[in-house]
């Protein structure tokens, strides 16, 4: 039973980071068709914001300096504010383009914002110590849990209730909605489209702040390819879950958390390093059985 | 202003070669990621150059050089290597990880040149791997896995051993193989778990889980790790609660990442030469001083030193083999037998390019401060199947 509660937590815990960052991908999918390759860079942007640009060995706290109720609010909205300038700046002028040509170029947003951050740190991985006092391991229901554990697990609820209030409750939720059903449609009816799209920017990139706060108290580094794992498993949870659908990426992403960390602890040593190849097997299983994704309904058309 | 004309100085040697000057070919990462860990081997190469030409040259000649950037991709990696053999490179000097070196050092190979991986730990970087004028200027990673089973066990009593492996790249195997060879050889020893990791992990808590479901906490925690993946378990790891001496490989030396364990204690690893300025050996601090002086601040870690190292050695063949002729270079080099060095001996032979025996100085942090502790050498060299394994 030990082992189970154990089991239960370290495998929410990383399914909770998956479900965040596969939710900040699948609210763009939504409302603009984009599968923005560029999120994983702004989890390592948020993260980098932490402490001051130099290609010295070690890094010093720049943000990382301010208490967590001022840096937390901070982090977040840098984490919009690059979502949305990045919008302005390159999507927004290829709204008319094709979803292929739209994923190229964020592909191409996330090389530039991974260079520019390699010029400004330099290759060499930084360490920074946030908020060591979260790794301290708590005792619950036999299962020694670290407390950043059980702040992931509760964020990742509060955050998709917070969500699905956010989308059910108001006006630009509602338009949101909308958009995701039927963009073209949306806008005949009265929905203006920038404030959809930024809205849905902004809370993606808060998103990937959230992450990156979440990725540096748990490894204690910087690294400018830390965003590439994380981007991946996100994008394969979105489709999963069915792209375009947001409790579909949320459910997927904790499954695929989970399933990862179930097989590290059973399969045995021999098979352990093939863990991905076994997770992504899995996966093309359930594309094979349900392409339209496993958490949509079955009548749901494809929208790839 | 000392920086400034040694900088000067390097400047005026970097123009294009004259014909009667000795030209070395640097086909290494000046962009990318690999550049932090390229720029201070190959910086210390340059100074045992400036050394050289300041003492009259090799062969009466000076040793000029020429760069081409890999941008840390192995397509621009067999392009750079080109690009200075075109520019009259004699000797070639490729990238420290051999994923990255060997397209380059392929081109020298099929040249007939000698060439040189900065500091690859991996024997493939080599014979094996790239062919016979192929060598590199570090210390096997194996080496480096046997000595810590030997030195914790002889100094630090331990007896039972965690493999916790991360399977991303060959050098973290390397350090595994090491270890799994030495530590069971040793009476009264017992490996008494293994599990892998991947260097990207989010987290590692079903790993620490299998750790902690052991009856005995572990004596030491073999770590084969590299920065951040490496510090990232270490952080992880001490959170936990889990008390072992943990042992990594050279790839983690360095201060640089010691904030993500605030007061880390119990942390060991094995280095060619210490950076701290607390080498018994007068003449790596003596280094230590001439890299500051050049670059305005010290080695990051000890990753500069093979540098130094693989051109000295290579300065001696030529010496020796009075030409800069691949084939007769080769040759001396492999003659070399516990060859002195400011790093300590080296041993080249006709069937390794590499060490697979090395003293080596033990760095063990205490209260977050890196310091060394013991030299240690193993008692045998590692035999060439567990190199390949």
């Amino acid at each position: 039973m030990t082992n189970f509660a154990q089991l239960f937590f370290d495998a929410t815990s990383l399914g909770g980071l998956y479900a965040m960052a596969a939710l900040g991908i699948a609210l763009i999918f939504g409302v603009m068709n984009l599968v923005n390759f560029a999120h994983g860079e702004y989890i390592a942007f948020c993260v980098f914001a932490l402490i001051v640009p130099s290609t010295d060995a070690v890094a010093v706290m720049f943000l990382g300096h301010a208490p967590a109720l001022i840096l937390i609010p901070v982090i977040l909205a840098l984490g919009g504010l690059v979502a949305v300038a990045s919008e302005y700046a390159v999507f927004r002028h290829l709204r008319r383009a094709d979803p292929v040509a739209m994923m190229i170029a964020s592909f191409a947003l996330g090389f530039v914002i991974r260079n520019a951050l390699l010029a400004a740190y330099g290759g060499r991985p930084k360490a920074i110590s946030l908020w060591p006092g979260l790794n301290m391991p708590v005792n619950i229901a036999g299962a020694s849990v670290p407390l950043l554990q059980l702040i992931v697990i509760v964020t990742t609820l509060l955050v998709v209730t917070g969500l699905a209030l956010l989308l059910k409750r108001t006006r630009i939720g509602l338009e949101m909605r909308a958009a995701a059903e039927n963009f073209t449609m949306a806008r005949l009816l009265g929905v203006r489209a920038n404030r959809v799209i930024t809205g849905a920017f902004a809370l993606s990139g808060a998103l990937a702040a959230a992450v990156a706060l979440i990725m540096v108290t748990q490894t204690g580094v910087a690294d400018v390819k830390m965003g590439g794992q994380i981007m991946l498993v996100a994008f394969i949870a979105t489709v999963l879950g069915g792209l375009g659908s947001l409790p579909g990426a949320v459910a997927a992403g904790f499954l695929v958390g989970i399933v990862s960390v179930v097989l590290q602890a059973w399969l045995p040593l021999e098979a352990r390093p093939f863990r991905d190849a076994f997770l992504y097997t899995l996966v093309i299983v359930c594309l094979l059985l349900r392409p339209q994704g496993l958490f949509v309904p079955a009548s749901a058309k494809p929208r790839v | 202003m000392k920086r400034l004309a040694l900088a000067s100085a390097f400047a005026a040697l970097a123009w294009p070669a004259m014909a009667e000057d000795i030209t070395i070919g640097f086909a290494i990462a000046k962009s990318g990621w690999m550049e932090a860990y390229d720029t201070p081997a190959a910086t210390a190469a340059k100074i045992r150059i400036y050394e050289i030409n300041a003492n009259g040259g090799l062969l009466g000649r000076q040793i000029k050089w020429v760069e081409a950037d890999t941008k840390t991709d192995r397509q621009q990696s067999a392009k750079a290597g080109l690009q200075v053999i075109d520019e009259g490179a004699d000797m070639m000097i490729v990238s420290c990880d051999y994923d990255f070196g060997a397209p380059a050092a392929l081109s020298a190979e099929a040249e007939g040149m000698v060439s040189f991986f900065l500091c690859a730990e991996d024997v493939k970087a080599g014979i094996q791997g790239v062919g016979p004028h192929s060598f590199s200027g570090s210390v096997l990673a194996a080496v480096q896995g046997a000595t810590m089973a030997e030195w914790s066990h002889a100094r630090r009593g331990a007896r039972t051993g965690y493999v916790l492996l991360d399977t991303t790249i060959e050098y973290n195997k390397g350090i595994c193989s090491g270890f799994d060879w030495m530590f069971p050889r040793i009476d009264g020893t017992e490996i008494v778990g293994r599990d892998t990791f991947k260097n990207d992990d989010a987290s590692i808590a079903s790993q620490i889980t299998r750790i902690k479901a052991l009856p005995d906490e572990p004596d030491v925690i073999m770590l084969c790790s590299y920065i951040p993946g490496a510090a990232s378990a270490v952080r992880q790891i001490r959170a936990a609660g889990i008390n072992s001496l943990i042992l990594n490989g050279s790839a983690v030396d360095g201060s640089y990442w010691l904030d993500a364990t605030p007061d880390l204690s119990g942390f060991a690893v094995p280095v060619q030469g210490s950076i701290y300025g607390d080498d018994p050996r007068p003449e790596v601090e003596a280094f230590n001083q001439s890299y500051e002086k050049a670059t305005g601040a010290r080695p990051a870690s000890s990753y500069a030193y093979p540098g130094y190292v693989l051109l000295d050695l290579w300065a001696k063949a030529v010496e020796r083999a009075g030409s800069l002729d691949g084939a007769s270079v080769t040759a001396e080099l492999e003659r070399m037998q516990g060859e002195p060095t400011a790093f300590g001996p080296r041993t080249f032979t006709a069937d390794l390019h590499h060490q697979n025996f090395a003293e080596m100085q033990i760095v063990e942090i205490t209260n977050g401060k890196p310091a060394v502790a013991d030299n240690w050498t193993i008692s045998q060299p590692v035999p060439l199947d567990v190199l390949l394994k």
